[in-house]
């Protein structure tokens, strides 16, 4: 059969693109093994000349795919089923990015497309020496990401799934599919998920890409080393790009808890849910290797660490791969993927990476070299170790919890229990990670003031004290003014303002405006004012729109946490904390639609009014998901008020009104009709030419029966039903008056009595109001400053590691 | 002994311990009946909305009470009430996972997480659009 207008050769094109990547870096991870295993220099060149080649044409290959598949998707080829799933005509042209990595296939692209830029990268930096077992490992890696595009039957198991599926083939069986000319009738695509279309969506994913991929190469240098048994040339090779793989890891965690904060309505910017969990685990692991790895560089200690947390880091991505892709998580979250049926191929994927990098390390475990004396306790690489201890636990708590959908069917097969994900998981989560906050941010603080090998204890002592009743102070009066005095809040507290003013400290005094030398200290600094912000946004967040409209259910009236949804009906001003708000209106802009809140800030002596501002929360009434929040937020330097509205009133659709009982009335011009709470006087019956309602065509005959509606409160309304006459048809077409409940029909012309009838029908008033929910989140911007900061600390570092190769400058440890 | 591998223990050992911890405060997946007998403590209950009941809502008399009678996997219904808004689309949930507790002869629900057959997958053609057009090229 052959369809009319159906494109075929960018899906050919790009299958072989995704076919030409999978061989290549197969192929490019063999002959970059064999480089690698040759003893001969020669042969070792000509090798990895080939291997190299093979990755050129691996690089070509994924480009191909990439520019194939936004072709198909700009061009609207919706006979695709990928353009027709995450893209629809009047998707706005940026967003046509956001629709290539929505689904799980252009996700994987993505990952492929970093990792081929990385492995570019590489192939110029690794040198000589490590290219080729580094290479081996990357390439590797990057068939198993193609494989998962690959989307062929190997007898019956399908391997992975490919972006260039017809639509056809993907829904066989649907009767579209028999016609010849089918795709006529496919006009448009199912449309991006309209929670995923903002900038967000457009930066975020790429980032989060980018450091998920970055990771392999920590990875791919350890695995490199403990198969040449070359157990620390490596560190130098890799240590820029560790600084760089968390810096930008933890910008794309952050931005997506930004995102989440501004366009999501969990009312937060963290929740503990599985997918925020499973990206922020690889990146405390990484965090803890770059630390023990400093730790190695300055003393030769936790070499073996430096291995584990590299190795384990990437491996836990793959495990966060598995855990947000798998279906695994249905039950506990609510943005993983669905199952694409890979979950078997992910598993094997992650069992064949991580089980040789396990064995690798144990076989080599006592080969790795440690120096025979130990860590001084007034050491800093002993409290680096302490530290990265504690990074593990932290990791470990929150992996062990966000992976009981993983073995809840080994414990209930084992136990008969069923056990569920934490029912507070942000109360359960912070319970075992405050503690973990507080001891790493005493450790980031005085650990610098300590210094590798032995440190002067006198002058630590010294400088301790000072710090410490600075902190006392600051924290005394932080605690004071902003009413924190709940024990744990007070010891996160005390635990951030040291690290902030140790921090400090280390910059300004000892470091002495050497700013090249601020990374580390700019990083713990940044960590400082972000937990910080975490502590006074969270601990002093409020919710503002309480409402103390309708029954009064006693004793549950106190507890301000179950009404925190306020009734705004139109046009009342009502009270919200400091505020009055009041809903003044809506407006559509397809597909939004907004609701006008306009706030005025009362000053309290003279009740006049400070400050005005409207806010547009946002919904969206999408016809397969339903209401669509996003919320509006005013942001002031010390704090937000965040808004978002959580119901509005569902709009009476046609098929309801029309079990509405009519009364018949036939009048004549000039004549009234009583209702139970207006009166109704039919003003004129006229010809119609043109309306908004109905398209008229020549030849229709169209008359309106023009109606004054007064209502006892005094105001005016005009409703206009009309009778058409179309190819001989007569058609009454109703008007409404949605304030009053009333529905009018024309239903007859009788002309030789000079009357028409008019039906009415009663419905139940159609309100205007929403449902809104108010927080003030204080000093949030302390959240996102301590990110930034922190992030520039990876960076300043970076930088630093750069210059370090120019001449030399005064070190760390002298000062 | 190396202060090293004291440390090591001590991971270890805080590791036990979490496991331990979770182990004896774990929350779990549970119907009605069981969790009328553990009355004080959260649970999550899956089920699916029954559709014979009303749902209750009505935002102008209390915009933070709903309630509605679910089924749970033995098919055992009960009321729920939730102090919040009520969702969007909530009639064509699938299933629904809840979080909360027995309160006397209801439950009392904290969190409600609904599965919506279209709303992460769209693998649905809209057929009756496409019924619709297919009349036209017949007549």
């Amino acid at each position: 059969m052959v369809f009319e207008n159906e494109l075929r050769w960018p899906g050919i094109i790009g299958q072989l693109f995704v076919l030409t990547v999978f061989v290549s870096s197969i192929l490019s991870a063999i002959t970059y093994f064999i480089s690698a295993q040759s003893k001969n220099e020669i042969i070792q060149i000509s090798w990895k000349k080939v291997a190299r080649m093979l990755f050129g044409v691996q690089a070509i290959s994924v480009l191909g795919i990439v520019i194939t598949l936004y072709y198909i998707i700009h061009e609207h080829r919706f006979e695709y089923h990928y353009a027709w799933e995450h893209s629809s005509m009047q998707l706005p042209m940026q967003y046509l990015l956001a629709c290539f990595w929505e689904g799980q296939e252009g996700s994987f692209l993505l990952w492929m497309f970093w990792n081929m830029v990385l492995g570019a990268f590489l192939i110029f930096r690794a040198g000589n020496k490590w290219e080729a077992p580094v290479l081996s490992i990357f390439m590797g890696v990057q068939c198993f990401l193609s494989s998962m595009l690959l989307g062929i039957y190997f007898w019956d198991y399908k391997v992975g799934s490919t972006p260039f599926s017809l639509l056809r083939e993907v829904m066989v069986g649907a009767p579209i599919f028999q016609r010849v000319d089918y795709l006529s009738f496919i006009k448009d695509g199912n449309g991006l998920n309209p929670l995923l279309q903002n900038y967000w969506m457009v930066i975020h994913p790429p980032i989060l890409f980018l450091g998920f991929a970055s990771t392999l190469v920590p990875f791919a240098y350890a695995m490199a080393a403990l198969w040449k048994k070359d157990y620390g040339g490596w560190i130098d090779s890799v240590t820029p790009w560790t600084l760089f793989s968390g810096a930008i890891l933890g910008t794309g965690i952050m931005m997506g808890g930004a995102w989440a904060y501004e366009s999501l309505t969990f009312g937060g910017y963290w929740a503990w849910d599985p997918v925020e969990n499973a990206s922020l685990v690889p990146w405390l692991i990484l965090v803890g290797g770059i630390h023990t790895m400093l730790a190695y560089k300055k003393t030769g200690h936790s070499l073996r660490s430096t291995f584990l947390f590299y190795l384990l880091s990437f491996i836990l991505v793959l495990y966060s791969t598995f855990l947000t892709r798998s279906g695994i998580l249905g039950n506990s979250s609510v943005h993983a993927f669905t199952d694409l049926g890979m979950s078997g191929h992910l598993v094997f994927y992650l069992i064949a990476l991580a089980v040789p990098a396990i064995i690798l390390l144990i076989l080599n475990w006592k080969k790795i070299p440690a120096p025979v004396k130990e860590e001084a306790m007034a050491s800093r690489e002993f409290w680096i170790f302490v530290g990265a201890g504690i990074l593990f636990i932290s990791a470990f708590q929150i992996t062990l919890y966000t992976s009981i959908p993983v073995y809840k069917g080994l414990i209930h097969s084992l136990t008969g229990v069923e056990i569920a994900p934490p029912t507070e998981p942000i109360q359960t989560y912070n319970s075992y990670q405050l503690p973990v906050a507080v001891l790493i941010l005493l450790l980031s603080s005085f650990a610098l003031y300590l210094k590798f090998k032995k440190s002067e204890m006198k002058q630590f002592y010294r400088r301790m004290i000072f710090i410490s009743v600075i902190t006392i102070f600051s924290t005394i009066a932080i605690a004071w003014i902003g009413d924190l005095t709940y024990p744990t809040y007070f010891a996160l507290l005390f635990a951030s303002v040291f690290s902030i003013v140790s921090n400090l400290y280390y910059m300004g005094i000892i470091l002495k405006g050497k700013h090249r030398l601020y990374g580390p200290a700019l990083a713990h600094f940044g960590f400082g004012i972000f937990l910080l912000g975490v502590l006074i946004s969270s601990a002093n967040k409020h919710t503002i729109s309480l409402n103390y409209r309708g029954v009064d259910y006693g004793e549950r009236m106190n507890n301000l946490e179950l009404h925190t949804n306020q009734f705004m009906p139109k046009n009342s001003r009502e009270k919200m904390g400091s505020y009055y708000a009041t809903y003044i209106g809506d407006s559509t802009s397809e597909p939004n639609h907004y609701y006008k809140v306009l706030f005025e800030l009362m000053d309290t002596t003279s009740n006049e009014v400070k400050e005005k501002f409207v806010l547009h929360p946002n919904a969206q009434i999408n016809p397969k998901m339903g209401l669509i929040s996003n919320p509006a937020t005013r942001h002031y330097w010390d704090r937000d008020v965040y808004t978002h509205v959580t119901t509005v009133p569902e709009k009476n659709n046609d098929a309801k009104t029309e079990e509405e009982k009519f009364t018949e009335h036939q009048i004549a011009k000039g004549d009234t009709i009583f209702t139970s709470k207006s009166y109704v006087i039919l003003e004129s019956v006229e010809k119609v030419d043109k309306t908004e309602k109905v398209k008229l065509v020549e030849g229709d005959l169209c008359v309106g029966a023009k109606l004054h509606v007064y209502p006892m409160d005094g105001n005016d309304y005009v409703a206009e039903p009309l009778y058409l006459i179309q190819g001989g048809v007569a058609t009454p077409i109703n008007d409404k008056v949605d304030e009053l409940g009333l529905i009018f029909r024309l239903t007859k012309i009788l002309p030789d009595q000079n009357k028409v009838q008019i039906d009415i029908a009663e419905v139940k008033p159609e309100q205007d109001y929403i449902v809104m929910k108010a927080i003030v989140f204080p000093f949030i911007n302390l959240v996102w400053l301590g990110i930034i900061l922190c992030v520039a600390g990876f960076l300043v570092s970076l930088l630093r590691v750069f210059q370090k190769k120019k001449p030399a400058i005064k070190n760390v440890e002298s000062v | 002994m190396k202060k090293v591998h004291i440390i090591g223990l001590g991971i270890i050992a805080v590791a036990i311990g979490i496991i331990i911890s979770m182990a004896s405060d774990y929350s779990s997946y549970e119907t009605f009946s069981s969790a009328k007998l553990k009355t004080g403590k959260d649970f999550q209950i899956v089920g699916t909305l029954d559709k014979t009941h009303e749902l209750e809502y009505d935002a102008e008399k209390d915009p933070n009470y709903f309630s509605f009678v679910l089924k749970d996997k033995n098919s055992e219904a009960c009321k729920v009430v939730f102090h919040g808004a009520k969702p969007q689309d909530f009639e064509r949930s699938e299933s629904i996972v809840l979080t909360g507790r027995m309160n006397g002869d209801f439950f009392d629900a904290s969190h409600i997480l609904m599965k919506c057959p279209s709303k992460y997958k769209n693998d649905k053609l809209d057929i009756n659009n496409y019924q619709e057009v297919d009349a036209t090229p017949k007549s």
